[in-house]
């Protein structure tokens, strides 16, 4: 997972140390890459909160526009949708 | 009331609605979002893209890009500002 913000890398840095994130971050002070992705909005000059899935071959997977921290839903599909592009070996036990 | 008062004041009255729809300025479609409408969609190629990145454990010294995680499913969460709700 890659979160994307306006943030500086250093902001990110310092954010994710102190919650504890594990995740990668990526700094778009411009907005450059949420503009290739429509999910800049210039006049806040913020992200919205988008979530993509890209697959093993760099197409785009599942959109979640906006994706709705609050809704259960939305973390079943995702889930759903990344165990569909990430099959477990078949002999696992789960 | 004559017929023809009658008829006046029936045109008067029919047509008293229709002026002041007249006088109403037509409703304003909404604008268009500024953003979210023209993003890439399922079965499009992902924008490739290359950015400082960051992790818990402080600043990478070579940026993140997108192109290096091709043969990984990957999660590109954009929200919106560190330290927010967002």
């Amino acid at each position: 997972m890659i979160g994307i913000s306006v943030d500086a890398d250093t902001t990110l840095a310092s954010w994710a140390r102190e919650d504890h994130f594990p995740m990668l971050f990526a700094s778009d002070v411009d907005g450059k890459v949420g503009s290739l992705y429509d999910n800049y909005d210039a006049a806040r000059k913020l992200d919205a909160r988008t979530l993509f899935v890209v697959d093993r071959g760099g197409k785009i997977a599942y959109v979640a526009r906006p994706f709705r921290v609050t809704v259960q839903a939305a973390y079943t599909d995702l889930a759903a949708v990344i165990d569909n592009l990430e099959p477990l070996p078949a002999d696992t036990v789960r | 009331m004559n017929g023809m008062l009658k008829a006046v004041v029936s045109a008067g009255f029919l047509a008293a609605p229709l002026m002041v729809l007249a006088q109403v300025p037509a409703p304003v479609p909404p604008a268009a979002p500024a953003f979210g409408t023209h993003g890439p969609v399922v079965g499009d190629v992902a924008p490739d893209f290359t950015l400082p990145g960051a992790t818990r454990y402080g600043l990478l010294k070579a940026p993140v890009h997108l192109a290096d995680y091709r043969g990984q499913t990957v999660v590109l969460a954009f929200f919106v500002q560190a330290r927010t709700k967002g």
